[in-house]
């Protein structure tokens, strides 16, 4: 092979791995990734089943039953509409009524939020980032903020 | 004067190590090639042990002598080109010593000054506690109860005395602890109880938790006739929402007061706020416990003075900062309370004002106009 | 006054790095030695002066001195000694001004053991790493300031957060900062060569062990932050494609990919363009993670900063480094002359291979990484890419990568064979294919995906182990003679085999733990028992216990299996009374590499408690392999072939026995 022929060859199978890798990043940048959805969004528009979300919003007071074997049910919401969600495992150290949580999973045929992974607050002065976001989008959140 | 002395020798050293080397260097330059030709020799000497070791063989070896050697050919021809590299730059080497003995001083000193606090001394924890006398800094004496409590934290007496303290110097949620742990050491007693929801209450911002309303309830079951736990549980009621249980809960609370207790006052205008019928006269809104229980040792005169004082300040934030919807239908109420229709009209028009632009608070201002009969 | 002179020494140190900033570069272009000859004193000047002001700040923690503001609001006199010290780092402040005290730590390492490097490259190279000391000594300065203080002071600090709180979290940052910052060095000798115009075999082997240095630190402290998570925070995961894990992770994937790429620089002359721009890039994604960390952008438990300020600030240090560094990449880069020539199938292709696989890797976890952001930032939607995303991506990228890590060994420069290298690794082929079929009829056909993986394991740990083998030709010379050729092999060779099986050991371990984990969620009443992978667990009780400042539910649990005790489990809940913020306390027994992890939930008002079980197979291996990876970095690290290079010294002094 010549010089030039080496370089092409380089070049070209260099070309084809980057090619692969971007092909594989934005397939699964369609297919992978979840979005973030409050409780409103949720019974205002169709989610399709089976596919996965983020659901955020408060712990309704008083929706929280505890169930055999770690089994859980709460209600999670903006203070405009609420979801029924039910988890199954530990739940965090910061989870509690009233207060701000990120569940994801799929929502059923039911109507019922299933949960795999249930986030709370990571301290006392912080809420999981969207769903203050969403809550002061529908006014509820008073919260103090630092000034921008 | 001492850390003056400091920084003057921390100057110095750094100037130094400017100027030191610079002073001690030799004026000519070494042509970095011998750098360059020490490293591909190396790398010849290390193709001669691969190949003695067998680990490449000797077309392979010869193809890298071949190359190193260039390279080392190259090196040594950029060497002689740049050995003659005298410096002459007097002017650049001035430079660099006036940078370094005048403006490393003068830039971090001035820098420093700026930013520094030359005038404060340390102040270890241990060696302040020791210096505090009884009649110092109350908080200093709350850190001496804190260590002996860290030392000793079986001792209830200790919590009990710690958590009023810290009740007047704001700091609640300590408060909130002592209590708790006064009462796992020393037992449940209506008064501890109430204490300790009252601190949760106030470290919630006025909002009865549950672990607050159960400590309200022990205390009512110890003895059924405590105001205060009664008071804090039909607050709680409102709060949940169960209006006609509060209306209920505050209409037995005041059928038992005597009518002059400091929280009478409260107690009626959050029965009127829910809908409920006062068996007695008006009073004002909003005011926090402690102002409560201050106006209760104050006469009919002064309360009224207060309370005045109290609208006033919200009156007077509102209108310089602003506020949240709440705080300005807070001062509807108070003014409607108060009996003052002008001002009531007039905060009314205020609000309206101020929260124009959020569809939310301006929809509640307009029911809340409604239900006081006060044109928006 | 103690911290009035670290707060002087600061300042000092800023100033003096302004002049390092420009007398020995300018020396440097000016060939004027007594110009070039300040830039070690004065780097290790620097070193000493921030050392002065850090080991003031932490007087201050240890004498609980409140009067600093940073004090005040990260240290508690309760507080045990250990966590004290901490909490030097565990803010924002003082984890900047670490940061910079080991990005003149490696300054001053360079001044002094750099004997090798020539005059000219070192002053360059000690100048730009005095740009980037002067750049974050004014953020500091400016926005971030430790050493502000208060009056009156307060009578008793604010704590740390309880979850940082840890004793791995004490040792993680500064390991973690040590990998991050020290690729700033290899930052700073790609822009002084670019500066110089001087690029060439040398250099890579001087830049060398610098990049190897930063390596192993920063492997270290992406495994240990890994493993912290792992037994902190409850959850029973060791990655979590985290944003703050994916802004240590992509420096150590770009510079894994330098340290192969410098290879072939120095051996072969080529690639010099590619390495050059990896350096720079490398230190980049170190910068772009501190931004992420520092700004606040995301907001973790590692995001302590909030003040968008700071953001601006070093998003500003980011933009001129990157940019300028980058400008003057795409200005001298092309003037860069051509290297040796090599076929596609060779040592050198194997090399590009590597580090277009890499490459690809990080490019797929910087995209998973700031997508997220960017989308928040232009569209407002509010996205979550989880490990779905990198499972799918950055997967089907390594297994080719580890595919081929065997046969880069084994391959010779310029023009590889690859029938005969494949010759040589039919042994661990066989190995590798046995591996599959254990595991596929052990554990059942389904699980075919995870017997691959093993297998992929087990070909990179033997394929690496076979080149050392293959090299003391034991079948030709004997055992003796084998040994001892294997002894005097260069150590290098022995890093390579460490870095490359200690990669195989934490894939295993990585497939293990991840296809054959179980897990069991009970609620247990004292007296009862749950059973997880043939480990019996028996709920004994709860009760409460006091620390230093925490108070906690202890539940206590026995384990058996086969009926004989094996050990006894101590997990628990933790509040801590200063923040009133609860953790989760897992408790962990380790079998042979396999774990078992435990954390308990809620406590039911009828005595039951929730607990949550898993078993691990093999999962300690995952950090073993990163340890493996780290010794191979020290062992090549000591091959005394990386410190050649010093005119003098080089020749006549004998070198000293190893």
């Amino acid at each position: 092979m010549t010089r030039k022929q080496r370089r092409l060859t380089l070049i070209g199978s260099a070309g084809v791995v980057l090619a692969l890798a971007a092909g594989l990043i934005l397939y699964a940048l369609n297919d992978q990734i979840v979005f973030f959805q409050s409780p409103t969004d949720i019974v205002a528009r169709t989610i399709p089943e089976g596919s996965r979300i983020r659901l955020g919003g408060l712990v309704e007071e008083g929706s929280v039953t505890r169930g055999d074997n770690a089994r859980v049910s709460f209600k999670v919401t903006d203070l405009e509409a609420s979801v029924p969600v039910t988890y199954v495992g530990l739940l965090p150290d910061l989870f509690r009524e009233g207060q701000g949580v990120v569940a994801e999973g799929v929502i059923g045929q039911d109507g019922i939020f299933h949960a795999d992974k249930v986030l709370a607050k990571h301290d006392e002065t912080y809420m999981p980032k969207e769903v203050a976001d969403a809550l002061k989008d529908k006014g509820v959140w008073q919260g103090e903020e630092k000034p921008k | 004067m001492m850390i003056w002395i400091a920084f003057a020798l921390l100057t110095a050293l750094a100037a130094l190590s400017v100027l030191v080397p610079m002073a001690r260097a030799r004026k000519e330059t070494v042509s970095p090639a011998a750098n360059d030709a020490e490293v591909y020799r190396a790398q010849l000497h290390e193709v001669e042990r691969d190949l003695e070791r067998g680990l490449i063989d000797a077309e392979q070896a010869e193809g890298a002598r071949t190359e190193i050697a260039r390279r080392l050919i190259a090196a040594g021809r950029a060497g002689s080109s740049q050995e003659s590299g005298e410096a002459k730059g007097e002017t650049s080497l001035r430079f660099a010593r006036l940078a370094a003995i005048a403006m490393l001083p003068l830039a971090a000193v001035g820098l420093y000054l700026e930013l520094g606090s030359p005038d404060i001394p340390d102040q270890p924890l241990a060696a302040r506690i020791a210096a505090a006398d009884a009649n110092t800094d109350i908080n200093l004496l709350v850190a001496q109860v804190e260590r002996h409590l860290a030392e000793n934290p079986q001792d209830g007496r200790g919590w009990e005395v710690l958590a009023p303290v810290y009740m007047r110097l704001g700091r609640t949620t300590d408060a909130v602890n002592a209590y708790r742990s006064a009462i796992r050491l020393l037992g449940s007693d209506a008064r501890r109880e109430t204490d300790f929801g009252e601190a949760l209450t106030i470290a919630n911002q006025g909002l009865v938790s549950a672990e607050a309303r159960v400590a309200f309830e022990k205390a009512v079951a110890a003895d059924p006739k405590a105001a205060k736990p009664r008071f804090f549980l039909a607050i709680a009621l409102g709060q949940e929402g169960k209006t006609q249980e509060a209306i209920a809960a505050w209409q037995a609370l005041l059928a038992d007061a005597e009518g002059n207790e400091p929280w009478v006052e409260v107690a009626l205008s959050e029965l009127k706020k829910i809908g409920g019928e006062p068996p007695a006269a008006a009073s004002a809104p909003g005011p926090s416990v402690e102002d409560v229980e201050a106006a209760g040792a104050m006469s009919d005169e002064e309360r009224a003075q207060m309370i005045g004082e109290m609208v006033a300040r919200l009156d007077e934030r509102l209108a310089r900062d602003g506020g949240s919807a709440e705080e300005w239908m807070r001062l509807i109420r108070a003014y409607q309370v108060l009996g003052e229709k002008d001002k009531t009209a007039a905060s009314v028009k205020r609000a309206a004002a101020a929260l124009r632009d959020d569809p939310a608070a301006s929809e509640a201002l307009r029911s809340l106009a409604q239900e006081i009969g006060v044109p928006l | 006054m103690i911290v009035e002179i670290g707060h002087y020494a600061l300042v000092l140190a800023f100033v003096l790095s302004l002049v390092q900033s420009v007398v020995p570069v300018y020396g440097a272009l000016k060939a004027d030695n007594r110009l070039m000859a300040t830039a070690a004193p004065v780097s290790g000047m620097l070193f000493l002066l921030v050392g002065l002001s850090f080991a003031a700040l932490t007087a201050a923690y240890l004498s609980s001195d409140f009067s600093v503001v940073n004090v005040f609001e990260n240290s508690h006199s309760a507080k045990p000694l250990v966590y004290k010290i901490s909490g030097v780092w565990g803010n924002h402040e003082g984890s900047m001004l670490l940061w910079v005290l080991i990005l003149v730590f490696f300054g001053s390492l360079v001044a002094a053991f750099g004997r090798n490097i020539p005059d000219v490259l070192k002053a360059a190279t000690l100048g730009v790493q005095a740009w980037i000391t002067a750049a974050f000594l004014a953020f500091i300065l400016a926005t971030s300031n430790p050493f502000l203080r208060l009056l009156p002071a307060p009578a008793e600090g604010q704590d740390l957060n309880p979850i940082l709180q840890d004793l791995g979290l004490a040792i993680h940052p500064p390991l973690l900062y040590l990998g991050y910052v020290g690729f700033s060095i290899t930052f700073a000798f790609a822009v002084a060569a670019l500066i110089l115009g001087r690029l060439d075999a040398a250099w890579a082997r001087w830049v060398r062990p610098w990049a190897l240095l930063a390596w192993l630190f920063l492997t270290l402290g992406i495994s240990m932050g890994s493993y912290w998570a792992y037994y902190e925070l409850g959850w029973g995961g060791w990655w979590f494609w985290d944003p703050v894990e994916n802004a240590s992770f992509m420096p150590w994937l770009a510079g894994t990919a330098l340290l192969h790429s410098a290879l072939v620089m120095e051996k072969r002359s080529a690639l010099k363009i590619w390495t050059v721009l990896l350096a720079i890039l490398t230190f980049s994604l170190s910068l772009l993670g501190t931004f992420l960390v520092r700004s606040g952008v995301l907001t973790s438990v590692h995001a302590f900063a909030t003040d968008p300020a700071r953001g601006v600030f070093i998003l500003a240090i980011l933009c001129v480094f990157i940019g300028g560094s980058l400008a003057l990449y795409a200005w001298r880069a092309p003037a860069l002359k051509q290297g040796g020539i090599f076929a596609p199938v060779s040592r050198e292709g194997a090399l590009v291979l590597n580090n277009l696989l890499l490459t690809a890797a990080c490019v797929a976890v910087f995209v998973g990484t700031l997508y997220p952001l960017a989308l928040e930032a232009l569209a407002n939607d509010k996205i979550s890419v989880g490990p779905p995303f990198f499972n799918l991506t950055f997967g089907p990228i390594m297994v080719p990568l580890l595919m081929v890590v065997p046969f880069g060994q084994f391959l010779a420069w310029k023009r590889g064979d690859l029938l005969a290298v494949a010759q040589r690794l039919w042994a661990a082929f066989a190995v590798a294919i046995g591996a599959v079929l254990v595991v596929a009829w052990s554990q059942g056909v389904e699980h075919v995906l995870a017997a691959l993986g093993i297998g992929l394991a087990f070909w990179v740990i033997a394929g690496s182990l076979s080149e050392i083998l293959s090299r003391a030709r034991f079948r030709d010379v004997g055992l003796a003679t084998g040994i001892r050729r294997l002894a005097g092999l260069p150590r290098s060779a022995w890093g390579t085999v460490l870095g490359h099986a200690g990669l195989g050991v934490s894939v295993l371990g990585i497939v293990a733990a991840t296809a054959f984990q179980t897990e069991a969620i009970r609620t247990l009443k004292p007296g009862e028992t749950m059973t997880i992978s043939g480990y019996d667990l028996t709920f004994r009780g709860i009760a409460p216990r006091r620390g230093p400042n925490y108070v906690e539910d202890v539940a206590h649990l026995e384990v058996r299996h086969g009926g004989t005790l094996v050990s006894e489990l101590d997990p628990a809940k933790r509040v801590y009374p200063a923040r009133q913020q609860p953790t989760t306390e897992s408790a962990i027994a380790t079998y042979g590499f396999s774990q078992l992890y435990l954390s308990v939930g809620e406590v039911r008002n009828d005595g039951g408690v929730d607990m949550r079980a898993y078993y691990k197979p093999l999962v300690t291996l995952i950090w073993l392999g990163t340890l493996v990876m780290a010794a191979g970095g020290v062992v090549s690290l000591s091959d005394r072939r990386l410190r050649v290079g010093a005119p003098k010294s080089g020749r006549a002094q004998p070198v000293p026995a190893e």
